[in-house]
């Protein structure tokens, strides 16, 4: 019982910190790189899309080593799926 | 692994339109949200519907995995394209001022490999769990 009332208090004066710092926000909101997004990414990347012309252009570092993520995640799968294969 | 004769029927019926629509989201991924990852999902979904209508089917991971690997090299050589033309690594190979239609055959073609690539793992990773759960 102590301990769902505990629980309860934290997530409540967790709600009340997050909203309160949500408020806070709305005033100091920084829009410089949205806007920078908004009005050149068509005319720089030829990508209607701006997630596109961010993923596959400016961003295009960050995509190829998340391919390589998966790669090699499927290396580990595929090596704990042959562990017992005699072969290796 | 034993199926319903119902299952089997649907997923004959709803194997092409899964195809077809994950091909629509690679290809039109500049212009419609969507793109190489989503799309490569999609297509995984759709080759893992054959499991339902064969569930016999070949093992061939070795392969999947093997044409994954050549797959990332063909991604990081595409992208390497502009240190050609620009002379920095990573962006798109046509300068700025070129027409917009030249320089989305640059996002087609990554957008082509990575979905692929990302259809090519998860179709590998699925088909290892599967043939682990049958032996």
């Amino acid at each position: 019982m102590i301990k769902k009332i505990t629980l309860i208090g934290m997530l409540i004066f967790m709600l009340f910190v997050f909203s309160s710092n949500i408020s806070w926000l709305e005033d100091n909101i920084d829009t410089t790189t949205k806007d920078y997004y908004i009005e050149n990414s068509l005319y720089e990347t030829g990508s209607r899309n701006i997630v596109t012309g961010i993923y596959l252009d400016y961003r295009l570092f960050d995509s190829i080593f998340e391919t390589s993520l998966l790669l090699i995640t499927v290396s580990g799968i595929t090596f704990m799926y042959k562990k017992d294969d005699p072969t290796l | 692994m034993k199926n319903s004769q119902i299952l089997v029927c649907i997923s004959r019926v709803l194997f092409p339109f899964v195809l077809v629509f994950g091909f629509y989201v690679i290809v039109n991924g500049h212009l419609t949200p969507g793109g190489g990852f989503q799309g490569g999902a999609i297509l995984a979904t759709a080759i893992l519907i054959t499991y339902f209508i064969i569930p016999e089917r070949i093992n061939i991971i070795d392969g999947l995995v093997r044409l994954e690997k050549h797959l990332f090299l063909w991604i990081i050589v595409v992208g390497s394209l502009s240190l050609i033309t620009k002379g920095t690594f990573f962006t798109n190979p046509l300068p700025i001022p070129a027409a917009i239609s030249f320089k989305r055959i640059f996002l087609v073609l990554l957008n082509f490999l990575i979905g692929s690539k990302v259809a090519i793992g998860l179709v590998a990773i699925f088909s290892s769990f599967i043939e682990e759960g049958r032996s």
